[in-house]
């Protein structure tokens, strides 16, 4: 309770004018006093939770977190199951979103064209996964964990067409008129189909817990806390001014979840693909500009993946730190995709599944390649790999600098801009959970917008620790849930699969060339 | 353009793709003038964007002034004047009269031509739901007019269903003309 009572009061000392008037001095003093209570609530009383899904198992020298295993093995599954769907139906996926099965004629009332399809589908995948995970990932695990990001990309393409598949199909009405979807509802009534209600209930409860914790933890304090490390790097802002840097985003994050105001949300959908533009195309004059050390970034990259050079438990080290943030990044097993796709327009489920598989081959295949090599390039990340240097975001901007000093203002606002959108896509996942357990309504309903807000001030005025810790078991935790749920479900999808393919065939779905 | 010529009006289709997902404006009548009156929270929802824009405006004269720090200065006083300047072009349609005027005969919502009163056939009520790809969606509901000679203006766009068939009807009895319910069931 005196960690509780610590952190109000520090809160409103934070807030009182008296701070503000007060000299620098005791400002700072006074956050670093609430950042140290807040990281010690959460390392005491989280810390449990945060050990129990980062269990490991010792394999030689260095415990293998068993989750991080289990969304292995479940991709690798789902990978063998579908025969390697994310490589056989890769064209029929292109040919989707190209718009081959749908009539150009027919084209109904809000409906949106393939190039927009397209364009959001991309810059949905585009985030600080890509450039701070990449950057923690490089740090600790070396230029090896790439290897292992990208092959977890491979894998988990799989693992989201299946996800998403199951999403569209088993979403539901409200009674408000709004579509709902996602494994809160693929888990109680695809289980319930099978005689397993009482299972399906009880891992769709499980997965909207862990999906609200994930929400506040890293869909809002990591996507917050990122944004003021990345202007902290880039004019040099104190770390305590992130209190200024919370405010404001909390401030445009509750207009758009409690507003409402379509306007922010219709400009952010149009402004966030020409950040991923601009992110990809300063990572293409860094890796075109240095072309002749690509081949050495890449021999680093797979030399790292099986010695492990540096790295704490060698090979295994950089899998682990490769695989956690591929998994952070594309969110492939997670579950927090399904609920996004499950309110796409459409009367076949498994297009959106085979859309979706693009997704993490866009996102960790591509865009955290190029980081990576970015990094390597740059050569700022030297061994040993123990994190105690430059990681996370700061890593990433210095890369990045490395070729151009103005690259680091870009990235500042391409960095504030995905933490903003990916913090109004996290309120609407973890929305859609708190309102699957508590119902639907004006006072539930705001009470998690209201609780969203705040965490977003706390997430970008404390420092790393013990939240960002959390932040991540949050979203491990998920994949617990939900891939149990995937191993019952995977034969409906397969069949939805083989139905589709055979009416494509047979002329029943019709193709239109453009 | 041939006068003979027909051309078919989809009153069924709503006018507008986006609309907010709260009560913006109510329908006010005072004597011969039935105006919109922008809702409170909504005003305030336009002026979070005025308050941040501005406070970052005045964060970035302040750094300017106390420190040599221009790129930081730059940087928070763009985004301040961005935040407000789109504070400002949402708070617009707020503070703009619209309204149907019995004593001049004319409608008059400062954006298109003024319609006479009796040329307005009827009023349409429609529905749509507002997608988004990764936010909630809602559905939303528009107060539509039509003229005798096909044009359709969008007096209501809200997500507030009761209230806005409340003031189709204050409207529809207002200028005597009938309030068309074109809802249909949305299948996704």
């Amino acid at each position: 309770m005196r960690k509780i009572r610590n952190i109000f009061i520090g809160f409103l000392v934070a807030f009182s004018t008296s701070a503000f008037a007060e000299e620098a001095g005791s400002f700072k003093q006074t956050i670093a006093n609430f950042s140290q209570s807040v990281d010690g609530f959460f390392n005491d009383y989280t810390g449990w939770f945060v050990s129990l899904i980062f269990k490991s198992v010792p394999i030689g020298e260095v415990g293998f977190p068993i989750i991080v295993g289990w969304l292995l093995l479940a991709a690798f599954i789902f990978t063998l199951y579908f025969g390697f769907v994310q490589f056989r139906r890769a064209g029929m996926a292109i040919d989707i979103v190209k718009g081959k099965y749908t009539d150009p004629n027919s084209k109904e009332e809000g409906e949106v064209s393939h190039f927009q399809a397209l364009t959001t589908a991309l810059s949905g995948t585009v985030g600080l996964g890509n450039i701070a995970g990449v950057g923690v990932a490089l740090a600790i695990g070396g230029p090896g964990a790439t290897f292992w990001m990208i092959l977890c990309g491979l894998l988990g393409m799989a693992s989201k067409f299946c996800e998403c598949t199951l999403g569209v199909k088993y979403r539901t009405i409200l009674p408000s008129g709004a579509v709902s979807g996602g494994p809160m509802y693929y888990l109680s009534q695809g289980l319930k189909e099978k005689g397993l209600g009482g299972l399906g209930k009880v891992l769709a409860v499980g997965f909207a817990v862990t999906c609200i914790l994930a929400a506040l933890g890293a869909g809002n304090m990591f996507q917050a806390n990122q944004a003021h490390a990345m202007l902290s790097y880039a004019f040099d802002v104190p770390s305590e001014y992130g209190l200024i840097t919370g405010i404001v985003l909390a401030a445009l994050v509750f207009s758009v979840i409690v507003g409402g105001m379509p306007s922010i949300a219709s400009v952010t959908e149009k402004i966030v693909p020409w950040m991923a533009a601009l992110y990809i195309g300063m990572a293409l004059i860094v890796i075109v500009g240095n072309i002749g050390q690509v081949g050495a970034a890449f021999g680093a990259i797979f030399a790292g993946a099986f010695t492990g050079a540096g790295v704490a438990g060698g090979f295994i080290g950089a899998l682990i730190q490769g695989l956690k943030r591929a998994t952070f990044s594309n969110e492939a097993g997670v579950g927090s995709a399904a609920i996004a796709h499950s309110a796409v327009k459409t009367k076949e489920p498994i297009t959106e599944g085979l859309v979706s598989l693009l997704e993490p081959f866009v996102d960790t295949v591509v865009i955290c390649t190029m980081t990576a090599l970015v990094i390597t390039i740059a050569g700022l990340n030297v061994g040993p790999y123990d994190g105690s240097g430059l990681t996370g975001v700061t890593l990433t901007a210095a890369s990045f600098t490395e070729t151009a000093g103005i690259f680091k203002y870009l990235l500042a606002i391409a960095v504030v801009m995905f933490a903003f959108s990916t913090m109004i896509s996290w309120s609407y996942y973890g929305l859609k959970s708190w309102t699957y357990l508590f119902g639907e309504g004006k006072t539930p309903e705001m009470v998690f917008k209201a609780l969203f807000c705040v965490f977003v001030i706390v997430g970008a005025t404390i420092q790393f620790g013990a939240v960002i810790d959390f932040s991540d078991a949050a979203l491990f935790a998920m994949s617990i849930f939900n891939i149990i749920g995937l191993y019952f479900l995977m034969p409906v999808v397969k069949k939805e699969l083989a139905s589709f393919i055979a009416r494509v065939k047979s002329g029943e779905i019709k193709t239109y060339e453009k | 353009m041939n006068e003979n010529e027909s051309c078919v009006v989809d009153l069924t289709r709503s006018l507008l793709k986006d609309g907010p997902s709260f009560l913006s404006h109510k329908v006010i009548i005072t004597g011969d003038i039935a105006y919109l009156r922008p809702t409170i929270s909504a005003m305030m929802f336009c002026a979070v964007y005025i308050v941040v824009g501005g406070g970052l405006v005045s964060l970035a004269t302040y750094l300017l002034i106390v420190s040599t720090k221009y790129d930081l200065s730059i940087f928070v006083g763009g985004f301040g004047i961005a935040i407000g300047a789109f504070g400002i072009m949402l708070i617009q349609p707020f503070l703009r009269r619209v309204s149907f005027n019995r004593g001049l005969g004319i409608f008059d919502n400062h954006i298109d031509r003024d319609v006479k009163l009796h040329h307005i056939v009827s009023f349409q009520i429609n529905n749509k739901m507002i997608m988004r790809k990764h936010g909630l969606n809602y559905a939303c509901f528009e107060l539509n007019l039509l003229t005798e000679h096909g044009r359709r203006i969008n007096i209501l766009n809200h997500n507030n269903e009761q209230q806005l068939i409340h003031d189709a009807a204050l409207l529809g009895e207002f200028l005597g003309v009938e309030v068309k319910d074109y809802r249909r069931e949305i299948i996704l």
